[in-house]
């Protein structure tokens, strides 16, 4: 415990070193979201500049990150990617599903290259990062050349166009070619704010359309303020925009085509830009257009001369947004609801939601995005420069937060103590003003201990979406691999859950829909066959229930065949064909999760190497969790996990058998009632007793773990009911002691063997007392068969469930 | 008394620089032999705290005690060298020892003392015949009085990692 305590005295270069590892790692997992937003704008037929910007930073920093820290290899590959996406975003190259493709790919290979520098990995992926540079490279070959310039048409002053940066020139064009009008804004600014309100002009203008560039025009100000030429491109009307801009002191009119008669213009340019096209059509880009629709608006703007040491006005652009100045537009050019555009890019974390919500077409419902909190949203975040951060979080190692959760299992034991002691006291009646105040003491510490408890579970909580996030990335790559068409619907994205169990889901997750896509979509053609949508869909859900997470994986593929799956069991010899047929239906399904099988003949690359769902099994076994399969032929499959919320704090009740005191945590009990030696039966050689008309299967675990009453057993006997997703089973215990909230620790490695225990707590007297693994010993007890088969087999996998039980950063460390 | 003590110190530096190489071995006993570890591999002696034994264990893990709020695992060393069971007395003592990936602890019948031994006084274990355990690398003769005459002078030098990895 020590050893965390002095976390924070650690040396510099490893604490510098380990804030590289997580803000790469955040840079990297933003650059995944970013990516997928940009293929779901690209799936539209469009591409947003901004996200492809925001991707080009995210890798432009990593490039710096990784210069900083001698990560040559990434720092490379940035340098490369940085090269493709300046193509990208300047137009030289178009982003096409090959494109994006490799830049997954990339995602892809610096989480790689961060695991082999933090040394979870032994090698870097050298030869991948190589492979993946050669077909950027070709990529960058193929850019196209620039397009005929279309900006000629407009009567654009070409001072302005002259001085305009390439890639503003390139959105020129490309606004200009997708038919959007152009508009010229003039506004003052006063100098001292002109950086905030020229955001805050950004903010605004974004909804309607994109700000090409802005100049400054040499007229109109004076020693405090500055008169700038904005350039905007806009699908809204002229109205619409004057009223988004907050109207008084901007003047805003339309760039006119050149002879606009002559050429039709492109198709989605609004009415009132056909009606206006004609009477000034030679003016010059310095004179403010006053057009019929404009001049109920004052335009020459007077802007109050402020003298220095004057009570400054809020001159332009001010905090307040405008509440009037709006009315001269007409309702009905009102456009449908507009998202806040204000309120998302004034620096409080972004959705990537939102931002794809904004765009004008809506976005096929691909890849839900989940939200974030405060804090992670990277690269997506705000569109405003601003050197005040606009996250108020820390970063903290989660060992740290162990080590205060253990400080806090301790407190709990002193708790405890306190409470017995106030018990002893109480018994005194001449102490009873001194029992009073010890037991308001103690109520006190007891409410505090509970709040800090919860304090610091809720800090280790984090949205699922961290992991799901991947998965969609995961679902990208897989589908196109396999060229079959698959939908990700997410749902719960924001359902939180302990950061520890987050980090250990995304691999079991990984494979399960790796096998859905492979084993359970159909081909496309036989998917038409049967009459199913081609495109695929598979459903991550996730919910809270109780004191568990749920999260299922649903594809609506072809479903398992149980016959099928019982002929590769036996040709695997995994099982004979009499103990095939003994199987309950719900056994054969999990014949699935057995070590070695799999129903191909030959693995793929996806899977079929009959690795995968034992691994998955096993993993989420160890965060104390059950996966449950359900499947239909020709209607689907199901796979439910269950998991604990958390695995810090656990509540438990203490019960004693054979004067030996055990934990049993308390989300898997269902109840406890008396039991009764006659409502016992034997079916075949399990034992089972009725409960309130339901039979329910026993386990007497003096029996299981080999212990023997010394004297005569106890006179009364309880049974505990325990409930792991839909299985039942009864623990006959001697005595129950009570509840307690316990901090659960692992078992050293050299008990990871021994099954049915999740690990250890102490109880307050000094004594340790284990905990029971109640869904392994559910599983050892009711499935029987199958774990015996596995046992014949000497096969690890399955007995692996009980080592280091996740719930032990502590211990582990 | 003054000039005892004195003495006494510098008898104890004389020796200390006739020393050359010496290891520190930490003695105990354990069914009427003594055994003896590299003092460095110990962390800590400890009076055994109340042990919870795990069922399904292997045989010789006697169970698990706290340590301060940590968990370490307890071997029976009487069991890991297939000596008769003894009930844990007042003497009984756990060396904590470190197994890179976790903590255990040994029990052991007795304490006894340090013996710092030169090369010469460590005989290879190969003087006791061909086939001996993994875990005997030597045999320790201190020429120093050892305090306890009764359990003579003839030291069983543990190595641990066959009886930790077992």
């Amino acid at each position: 415990m020590a050893e965390h305590g002095g976390g924070g005295r650690g040396d510099l270069g490893d604490k510098a070193r380990e804030e590289f590892f997580s803000e790469a790692q955040e840079l990297i997992d933003g650059l995944g979201r970013d990516l997928l937003a940009v293929d779901a704008v690209a799936k539209g037929g469009r591409t947003d500049p901004e996200l492809i910007n925001d991707v080009f930073r995210a890798v432009h920093t990593l490039k710096g990150l990784a210069g900083l820290f001698g990560a040559t290899l990434m720092s490379g590959l940035s340098h490369e990617l940085e090269d493709v996406l300046d193509d990208l975003r300047l137009g030289r190259l178009e982003m096409s599903p090959a494109v994006l493709d490799l830049l997954f790919r990339a995602v892809e290979l610096y989480a790689q290259i961060l695991a082999a520098e933090r040394g979870d990995r032994p090698d870097e992926p050298g030869a991948d990062v190589k492979a993946l540079l050669h077909a950027l490279g070709q990529v960058s070959q193929r850019r196209e050349g620039g397009g005929v310039s279309p900006v000629a048409q407009y009567e654009l002053d070409p001072g302005l166009l002259g001085v305009l940066t390439e890639y503003e020139e390139y959105r020129l064009r490309t606004n200009i070619a997708q038919g959007v009008s152009l508009f010229r804004i003039r506004v003052q600014f006063r100098l001292d704010t002109i950086d905030s309100a020229l955001d805050e002009l950004k903010a605004r203008a974004r909804p309607h359309g994109e700000i090409i560039t802005y100049l400054p025009t040499g007229e109109g100000g004076d020693a405090d303020s500055i008169e700038l030429e904005i350039l905007l491109a806009s699908h809204a009307s002229l109205s619409v925009l004057e009223a988004a801009l907050g109207g008084s002191y901007a003047a805003i009119e339309e760039v006119q085509r050149r002879g606009a008669r002559s050429k039709p213009p492109p198709p989605p340019i609004s009415a009132v830009d056909e009606q206006e096209g004609e009477p000034f059509g030679d003016m010059t880009g310095a004179v403010p257009a006053i057009t019929g629709e404009t001049s109920s608006f004052p335009q020459a703007v007077p802007i109050p001369e402020s003298k220095a040491g004057e009570l400054p006005l809020p001159v332009v652009w001010g905090r307040e947004p405008p509440t009037t100045g709006t009315t001269s537009t007409a309702p009905s050019e009102v456009p449908p609801p507009i998202p806040d555009f204000a309120r998302i890019s004034r620096g409080r974390p972004t959705d990537v939601d939102d931002i794809l919500k904004s765009m004008p077409p809506p976005i096929p419902p691909v890849e839900k995005q989940p939200s974030y909190p405060p804090g992670a949203a990277v690269g997506g975040g705000g569109r405003e420069m601003s050197l005040r951060s606009v996250s108020q979080t820390v970063r903290v190692d989660i060992r740290k937060l162990d080590h205060l959760m253990n400080i806090v299992g301790e407190l709990a034991i002193v708790r405890t103590s306190l409470a017995k002691l106030s018990d002893k006291v109480r018994a005194r009646p001449e102490a009873r003003g001194l029992a009073n105040e010890l037991y308001r003491l103690h109520r006190v510490f007891e409410r505090n201990l509970a709040q800090m408890q919860n304090g610091i579970l809720e800090v280790r909580m984090v949205p699922l979406g961290q992991a799901f996030d991947k998965l969609a990335r995961i679902v990208r790559q897989i589908s196109r691999e396999h060229d079959k068409q698959v939908n990700l619907v997410v749902t719960g994205a924001e359902t939180e859950i302990d950061k520890l169990i987050v980090e250990e889901l995304s691999d079991p997750l990984m494979h399960m829909i790796r096998n859905a896509i492979d084993h359970g979509i159909e081909p496309r053609e036989e998917r038409m066959r049967v009459g199913k949508p081609t495109v695929g869909t598979i459903a991550l859900n996730a919910f809270q229930k109780g004191n568990h997470v749920v999260i299922e994986v649903e594809d609506d593929g072809a479903g398992m065949n149980t016959q099928v799956l019982i002929n590769s069991a036996v040709r695997r010899g995994l099982l004979t064909r009499e103990q095939a047929m003994e199987l309950a239906p719900h056994e054969i399904l999990g014949l699935v999760f057995l070590p070695g099988f799999t129903t191909r003949g030959e693995a793929t690359d996806l899977s079929g190497r009959g690795v995968g769902m034992d691994i998955v099994k096993t993993n989420i076994s160890r965060m104390g969790g059950i996966i449950d399969i359900s499947s239909e032929v020709g209607i689907g499959t199901k796979m439910t996990i269950t998991l604990p919320i958390t695995l810090a704090v656990i509540s438990v009740l203490v019960i004693e058998i054979v004067g030996r005191t055990y934990a049993i945590p308390l989300a898997s009990v269902e109840e406890a009632i008396v039991f009764d030696e006659r409502d016992v039966r034997a079916v075949e050689d399990r034992e089972v007793m009725n409960q309130r008309g339901r039979t329910l299967p026993i386990c007497r675990l003096w029996k299981l773990f080999g212990l023997t009453h010394e004297g005569p057993p106890p006179p009364k006997r309880f049974v505990v009911i325990a409930a792991v997703g839909n299985r039942k089973l009864g623990f006959v215990v001697d005595r129950l002691v009570g509840q307690q909230d316990i901090v659960i620790k692992a078992l050293g490695k050299s008990l990871s063997h021994v099954r049915g225990f999740a690990g250890a707590t102490e109880l307050g007297d000094q004594r340790v007392a284990l905990v029971l693994d109640v869904a392994a010993l559910v599983e050892e007890v009711l499935s029987g068969d199958g774990e015996r088969l596995l046992e014949g087999r000497g096969a690890g996998a399955l007995e692996m469930r009980t080592e280091g039980r996740l719930g032990d950063g502590r211990a582990r460390a | 008394m003054a000039a005892l003590v004195r003495r006494r110190a510098e008898q104890r530096a004389l020796r200390r620089a006739a020393d050359g190489q010496r290891t520190e071995y930490l003695a105990f006993s354990l069914a009427g032999e003594i055994y003896a570890v590299e003092i460095h591999s110990i962390g800590e002696i400890l009076k055994p705290p109340p042990i919870t034994e795990v069922p399904r264990a292997a045989s010789s893990i006697i169970g698990v005690v706290s340590v301060r709020g940590r968990l370490v695992t307890v071997i029976d060393l009487r069991k890991r060298f297939g000596v008769k069971d003894a009930p844990i007395g007042h003497l009984t003592r756990i060396l904590l020892v470190d197994k890179g990936d976790e903590k255990l602890g040994l029990l052991v019948d007795e304490v006894l003392q340090v013996y710092r031994l030169t090369e010469n006084e460590i005989e290879p274990a190969n003087v006791l015949g061909g086939d001996q355990p993994a875990h005997i690398h030597g045999i320790g003769r201190p020429k120093e009085g050892t305090g306890r005459p009764d359990f003579g002078s003839l030291l069983v030098l543990l190595d641990l990692r066959p009886i930790l990895d077992g």
